[in-house]
């Protein structure tokens, strides 16, 4: 139904779907690396929450906005795309980087983020989450971007 | 500093493995012999996708016809509704670089003595 929807309702909505695509990207990776390369140890002087707080709801509205146009790009042509390979990189890619969010926010470290008194420890931790991150979302936009090449 | 020189490290050796690969689309997967095939048409053309497409049968081979984006494909004049499936085309363009796909990256489909120039720019 959604296929049929893109198909049939005029020779822009590709177009238009993919530039929702990108920006809905865009605003989930830029949201994603600032975040990161904090928790990577850049920006010391800025308090995480002070990060946190802005860029994981503009990471969040992102992935949806992604998700959803990125949906009714596949229905398309939706049998085409079934044998690419860089699909099956690009969606475990993102299955690690959500699974990646669920683990790091269920943590202690990310619960005392904003302690002035970090351990060491909680620290590594969220260093660890925030390299996971962007190796998981540059694999799964590096991956996307190369499935039209295919 | 250390983190900030191994993070930057790694952005630098992404974009390297990146930019050799975005030189794609558009003509470089294809040969660049020019290529006619003539058959007829199993597929109408669909103006859905990145690419309007459509599928002709030749040389007992179905072969997938990659039209220009769909908004010139339709300013050319071709849609689903111009040519009849069954009808005998003329098909011109690049063949893909891979002997083994059958698909012809296109820049004119002619018909009954109409010619759809998608790609009016190029020979």
């Amino acid at each position: 139904m959604l296929g049929h929807a893109m198909r049939s309702s005029g020779v822009w909505t590709y177009g238009v779907v993919n530039l929702g695509h990108i920006l809905g990207v865009a605003t989930l990776f830029g949201a994603v690396l600032v975040l990161d390369l904090r928790l990577l140890g850049l920006w010391r002087t800025v308090p995480l929450p002070s990060i946190a707080g802005p860029t994981v709801p503009v990471a969040t509205t992102g992935f949806v906005i992604a998700a959803f146009t990125g949906v009714a790009l596949l229905a398309t042509k939706a049998t085409e795309y079934a044998g690419n390979p860089f699909l099956l990189i690009k969606f475990p890619a993102i299955a690690v980087a959500l699974l990646n969010v669920a683990v790091v926010t269920s943590r202690p470290a990310w619960k005392h983020m904003g302690r002035p008194d970090q351990a060491a420890g909680d620290r590594r931790t969220l260093a660890v989450a925030g390299a996971v991150s962007l190796a998981a979302w540059l694999t799964a936009i590096g991956a996307g971007r190369m499935i039209g090449y295919w | 500093m250390q983190t900030r020189r191994s993070v930057s490290m790694t952005l630098a050796a992404f974009v390297m493995a990146v930019l050799p690969a975005a030189a794609h689309h558009g003509w470089s997967g294809n040969s660049q012999e020019e290529f006619e095939l003539t058959g007829t048409v199993e597929q109408a053309v669909s103006l859905a996708g990145p690419h309007a497409t459509m599928k002709v049968r030749a040389q007992g081979q179905v072969w997938e016809i990659t039209l220009a984006p769909p908004p010139r494909t339709q300013a050319a004049g071709l849609n689903e509704k111009a040519i009849p499936v069954g009808a005998e085309v003329k098909i011109h363009g690049h063949r893909n670089s891979d002997p083994k796909r059958f698909e012809v990256k296109t820049e004119r489909v002619t018909w009954n003595g109409k010619t759809f120039n998608v790609y009016p720019d190029r020979d």
